[in-house]
């Protein structure tokens, strides 16, 4: 079995707020995270599979780039989570929920090989990684 | 293609409302001490064959760079598995505090290992961690002593 990853970049704006909370809440929790701001995000995909004895490749990483820009970097990139994207109206744009929602777009697309990591960079400093509900062992 | 604006574009709705994921977080400091590998049991002769340059009598340093994971539920509330903000408060006052300017051979005991090799500086690292965070927070733990070189320690071992 082998792991391959691809790794893409998109930038979006978000802020953080809980609408069944205060106002005074909300800043005491998310702090200047409820400002309006934005990130320059890296997506790692790893996927896993066997390498096909026809070419060697466990996928065509043409392939799988255009399945993450279509699903995921068209979707997001230069975009405002809050705004433009209706998951976000009832979810809080986290990197953690990002990732699952990441994992709900590429999965059902892929169809030669199994998406095993999604892990989103928020900046140098914070990242997250999600193995679907299965969870890492697979 | 139905509909070109991506912003139309629906998001699954199977992402939505069942339990909450499970995802791991990690966020990564630094901090720059100073070392000097030399295990008091051995003689100079064989602490300079086995640890070599790192052996030097003066001393050297490096740039840690330290990695914190903690794999949870994300919050139906934050959207979070960690307030990123309380974890640093914690590092820094488990860790940075202690280890940032420092000599590490100052802050190894005796039980923590031999002499301060990375491994053994992550292993402290865990249990003071560990300690600090709610039970099985703490998921996996990633020192780097430069670019080149890193150790990982995670619950329930190493491999996945």
């Amino acid at each position: 079995m082998i792991l391959l990853t691809k790794r893409v970049e998109f930038c979006a704006a978000h802020r953080y707020a809980n609408p069944r909370w205060t106002e005074e809440e909300n800043q005491r929790v998310f702090g200047k995270c409820g400002n309006e701001h934005g990130h320059n995000y890296v997506l790692e995909v790893t996927v896993q599979g066997e390498p096909s004895p026809e070419t060697g490749m466990v996928m065509d990483l043409k392939g799988l780039k255009d399945i993450i820009t279509e699903a995921v970097v068209d979707r997001f990139d230069h975009m405002h989570l809050n705004r433009d994207v209706p998951y976000f109206k009832e979810k809080i744009p986290t990197p953690e929920n990002l990732a699952v929602v990441i994992w709900e777009l590429l999965e059902p697309r892929l169809e030669t090989c199994t998406l095993h990591r999604i892990r989103l960079y928020e900046d140098g400093t914070f990242f997250v990684d999600y193995y679907g509900q299965r969870g890492p062992q697979g | 293609m139905a509909n070109a604006d991506p912003r139309a574009r629906e998001v699954p709705r199977a992402a939505r409302g069942r339990e909450a994921p499970v995802v791991e977080a990690t966020r990564a400091y630094q901090f720059s001490a100073a070392h000097r590998l030399d295990n008091p049991r051995f003689g100079p002769a064989e602490n300079a064959r086995i640890y070599g340059r790192c052996n030097n009598p003066n001393g050297h340093g490096h740039t840690y760079r330290l990695e914190v994971t903690i794999r949870g539920p994300v919050s139906p509330d934050t959207g979070w598995v960690e307030d990123a903000q309380r974890l640093d408060a914690l590092v820094r006052e488990r860790v940075l505090a202690r280890f940032d300017r420092a000599s590490l051979d100052d802050l190894i005991a005796p039980t923590d290992g031999p002499t301060s090799t990375t491994e053994v500086v992550a292993g402290l690292l865990w249990r003071l961690l560990d300690g600090a965070l709610p039970a099985g927070r703490l998921h996996r733990l990633r020192l780097e002593e430069t670019p080149n070189n890193f150790f990982e320690l995670e619950r329930d071992g190493v491999g996945r």
